[in-house]
């Protein structure tokens, strides 16, 4: 029943992959809400990637090796660098969302977003730097 | 202050019903993954000279069971928030009741092969 009106709900957008985007009035709620679904969207394509290329392990040491090779082109550790940016951003924006959905810091949320941004900015760098000096 | 509650109700609101409850999961699976992705970050990249494992390395790593179960602890809780992720972007396009029910079935499958697919894997490499 109660997922009869949860689905019937008509406070849901008529179109809501439009609604996802509709920045038009430039809300950083509403910027912050369509990074998040991209973010995880890409980290799910990701997860199913990265599992998929771990099953080179079970074909022994020389298909793993060749694809070490492959993870050590400067090509790659660029797409590392933005998945690190998918990361940081999805968890620490996740952090924010589920804080004040609790009822966490609702009055402060705003200020919230801005410093867990900025955490995630220090991290995106020292990340990035690791990943082409280590 | 209502512009960042567009796509957040307080926990009262959310609590009641099998979607508040997966709503619960979806946060704390979050919360979770952040400081097992964390973990995984460190302990598989930053700390390894080169960023990755050469073959021999990643067996004798996942040969520990202390890393073994972390691993498939940490397999477990990113499928469920990844899947619930999933499910909550086919609500957001307002599905019949009778197809979300075939997508909670089709998502518990891949849950469950992903999580057989990620067992299997680690006991074939430690086996190697």
């Amino acid at each position: 029943m109660e997922k009869a009106k949860r689905l019937d709900d008509k406070a849901r957008p008529k179109r809501p992959l439009q609604a996802w985007f509709d920045v038009r009035q430039d809300r950083l709620g509403t910027w912050a809400f369509a990074l998040n679904r991209l973010t995880g969207i890409g980290l799910t394509v990701y997860l199913f990637l990265h599992l998929g290329v771990l099953s080179l392990l079970a074909q022994g040491p020389e298909a793993w090796d060749d694809f070490l090779e492959l993870a050590h082109h400067p090509l790659y550790l660029m797409l590392d660098v933005i998945l690190i940016f998918g990361i940081l951003f999805h968890g620490l924006n996740g952090i924010r969302v589920a804080l004040v959905g609790m009822g966490i810091g609702v009055r402060s949320q705003r200020t919230l977003f801005w410093v867990l941004m900025g955490i995630g900015l220090v991290l995106l760098v020292v990340s990035a730097w690791l990943v082409f000096t280590i | 202050m209502q512009e960042l509650l567009s796509e957040q109700r307080t926990v009262q609101e959310r609590a009641s019903g099998p979607a508040g409850a997966l709503w619960l999961v979806q946060a704390f699976s979050g919360l979770l993954l952040v400081l097992l992705l964390l973990l995984h970050m460190i302990a598989h990249h930053f700390v390894v000279e080169g960023g990755l494992r050469d073959y021999q390395e990643v067996v004798d790593y996942v040969s520990n069971p202390a890393i073994f179960t972390i691993t498939i602890v940490f397999l477990i809780v990113v499928s469920i928030h990844a899947l619930l992720g999933l499910r909550a972007l086919v609500m957001d396009l307002g599905p019949k009741e009778s197809t979300m029910r075939v997508v909670n079935w089709i998502l518990v499958i891949i849950g469950v092969a992903m999580v057989i697919y990620g067992v299997w894997l680690e006991v074939t490499i430690t086996r190697m």
